[in-house]
């Protein structure tokens, strides 16, 4: 009897374990996915940076709301500002990791940030996705296989943009074209590229005249009415930002615009919403994903939709990248089938992503992401209340990357 | 060419001959009578174009915002010029240019992280009333409308300075300390209070300067480096002092910047050193100006 009763008693302790040990174990896998967000929320970046921010938030609400990652890790998101410095880049990414655990972390506004964090995360062992700055050195040079970039860097947005401006001039029956760049060292060595590379994509054009205006320069004023009396199909510039603006300011009021096609550098959804009234039509730009460029991807479609519910408002460039960043993780950890960031890594080595922007592919030399880029004129369309860009030119990612031989070549040097 | 291009270029020259005139006019001014070189007086310039926008911005409701905004930018400067004088430049007066120069450089690089502090390294912009948003065509070749207005504004400042000089009690008396200041301290004028208003008037036309300015492109962190070296070429070619000179000086760099850039564009700045160090060798006083200082 006595036996039995003790009998009795194991099996009830026994299931009261078991029953213990299985919710602990939903307490385990309850476990949340730290994700930190370290970008220039003060100082210049701040506009780009909150706009990121929001895309990030769509994504993990999204993607919370079906349980989080593999349907078991929610996601917490740490918000840092790098003050867009470098070292306060550094010291708050390390903190990120040390402190708040991430696992994987969403940086920077600037490239030099950028740069400086690639190694802290290799270091520690987080996955590194910069989704704004896009300096091709994050990922040509310096390799970590913790970075992956999702913007299209600097060396595919200039090739993008001579690619595409080889296409209107073929379209549009363009012969002659002037440069104006500001007189310093990367005005001159961007105008020498621009000009050899149209050289070799169109060389039928003629570059008619070079103008140098200095770093700084605040009168344009002699520039725009020598520009406009030779009447070349188009202009090139390769203007530092702030003379860049400078430049577009004088230049309206004499109607240069409408004169003269202007390709007038990167101006992304921000500008167009910010500046509505203001941006000159008919200027050419490029931006690295626009919303309007991709509205036949379903994803993209929902992506807007839950935006704007949200935040009242349209989705910038920096949004849909910041989205599609949260995206790319996710599928990365649905194809490892772990949260485990070495085995994350390795199956985004080469993995294609379904995002915003299509089907994309992370490059395994640099985990590039095959990314395009948009290339059109400023101009209304009655569906927003801003201007957006017209006749759009996708320069796809495999037309503007860098040959991988190069990347190579450029590891090789760095070495020695 | 046609005659239209080439006379809209003659225009261009001479708008930017017209802003670096209204920059250097308070430079000159201020070295011929007080014989100090101020190398803030771009930064201060600077600072009216912040001026000129922080009122715009508090106005832009209203059509005349800009029109009220430029002098009273003007005004703004001439306080803190005023207070700069009594504070700062009244004890430099008797040391050696160079130290003058150092002291004045200080003050400019003050001046600039002043100018980050208050108004932050974002360019500003001013939303120009739609009268002149639009090109005008003068001989069939487009003009900026507000360069109309840059234009009248040099010359009203100079025939100003000229009326000022040549036909006012304190006009005489500023121009008599040019040439023997103790002969006119002798005469019971006090002159640290001539040169109190002196450098006032001079930083007021720099303030105001600065306001013109405003709406043309952006009001960026900067812009005064890169046209105190232009001003400073104006006063050695037209010679420090002379109002004249200024004049004549700004619109021959202006011109040749201007056609330079038509025909030559990379030998534009280069040009306009090269007739500055002619200038320096053959008359270093300058074209208008006069070798006779006491």
């Amino acid at each position: 009897m006595k036996s039995k009763a003790l009998k009795i008693v194991f099996v009830f302790v026994a299931l009261v374990f078991l029953v213990g040990l299985a919710g602990s174990g939903k307490v385990m896998s309850a476990e949340p996915y730290n994700l930190g967000v370290a970008l220039g929320f003060t100082g210049a970046g701040t506009l780009y940076s909150k706009d990121q921010l929001e895309g990030i938030h769509v994504a993990v609400d999204e993607i919370n709301a079906k349980g989080g990652f593999l349907g078991k890790y929610p996601i917490k998101v740490f918000q840092r500002d790098t003050q867009t410095k470098p070292d306060v880049g550094v010291r708050e990414v390390k903190d990120l990791i040390l402190r708040d655990k991430v696992r994987a972390v969403i940086n920077a506004y600037s490239s030099a940030v950028a740069v400086a964090v690639k190694p802290i995360c290799r270091e520690y062992k987080t996955l590194h996705i910069p989704a704004l700055s896009n300096s091709e050195n994050i990922t040509k040079i310096n390799y970590s296989p913790y970075t992956f970039q999702v913007a299209p860097n600097t060396y595919m947005q200039a090739k993008a943009a001579v690619l595409a401006i080889a296409k209107m001039a073929k379209d549009k029956g363009w012969k002659e074209y002037v440069t104006l760049a500001s007189d310093y060292e990367w005005g001159r060595s961007t105008q020498e590229e621009v000009v050899k590379e149209l050289k070799k994509v169109a060389p039928q054009l003629k570059l008619k005249k070079e103008f140098w205006p200095r770093l700084g320069e605040t009168q344009f004023t002699s520039f725009i009415t020598s520009i406009m009396a030779m009447k070349p199909d188009f202009v090139y510039p390769c203007l530092a930002s702030k003379d860049n603006v400078s430049f577009i300011e004088q230049a309206k009021p004499y109607g240069f615009f409408e004169k003269v096609t202007f390709a007038g550098g990167m101006v992304s959804v921000t500008e167009l919403i910010i500046e509505a009234k203001t941006i000159p039509r008919g200027l050419v730009a490029i931006t690295r994903a626009p919303f309007f460029a991709h509205l036949d991807v379903p994803m993209m479609v929902n992506f807007v939709k839950n935006y704007r519910a949200k935040y009242k408002k349209y989705p910038s460039d920096w949004a849909v990248m910041g989205y599609d960043a949260v995206y790319s993780l996710k599928q990365g950890i649905e194809k490892a089938k772990t949260i485990d960031t070495d085995k994350v890594k390795d199956a985004m080595k080469g993995l294609t992503v379904d995002l915003t922007r299509g089907k994309l592919r992370f490059r395994p030399i640099d985990n590039q992401l095959s990314c395009s880029s948009y290339v059109g004129v400023v101009g209304d369309d009655p569906k927003y209340p801003f201007p957006i860009l017209k006749d759009v030119i996708e320069v796809k990612g495999a037309e503007s990357e860098r040959p991988e031989a190069e990347i190579v070549a450029a590891r090789k040097a760095e070495q020695k | 060419m046609e005659f239209s291009f080439i006379f809209s270029q003659f225009l261009s020259g001479l708008t930017y001959g017209m802003i670096l005139f209204l920059v250097a006019s308070g430079l000159s001014l201020i070295f011929g009578v007080m014989n100090i070189l101020n190398f803030a007086h771009a930064t201060l310039w600077l600072i009216g174009a912040y001026f000129c926008y922080s009122f715009w911005y508090l106005m832009q409701g209203y059509n005349f915002a800009l029109w009220v905004s430029i002098p009273l930018a003007g005004f703004a400067c001439a306080a803190v010029g005023w207070v700069t004088e009594i504070v700062l430049i009244k004890h430099i007066y008797k040391r050696e240019l160079h130290e003058q120069l150092l002291i004045t450089y200080a003050l400019a690089l003050i001046f600039a992280d002043l100018i980050k502090i208050v108004w932050g390294p974002t360019d500003r912009l001013i939303a120009r009333p739609p009268a002149i948003q639009k090109p005008v065509f003068i001989f069939g070749a487009p003009f900026d409308s507000y360069f109309i207005f840059v234009i009248l504004a040099g010359f009203a400042v100079a025939l100003g300075l000229w009326w000022f000089l040549k036909y006012t009690r304190y006009g005489h008396i500023v121009k008599a300390a040019v040439f023997s200041r103790e002969m006119v301290g002798a005469l019971g004028i006090p002159i640290p209070k001539i040169y109190t208003w002196v450098f006032t008037l001079g930083i007021f036309i720099a303030g105001f300067a600065g306001g013109v300015q405003a709406p043309i492109g952006s009001v960026n962190f900067g812009m005064d480096i890169a046209i105190i070296i232009q001003a400073f070429c104006v006063v050695v070619i037209g010679g420090f002092g002379s109002l004249l000179g200024t004049l004549v000086g700004a619109i021959i760099v202006g011109e040749v910047f201007s056609f330079a850039i038509l025909y030559w564009p990379a030998g534009a700045m280069v040009l306009i050193f090269v007739i500055t160090a002619a200038i320096l060798i053959i008359r270093p006083w300058g074209l208008f100006g006069t070798p006779m200082r006491t």
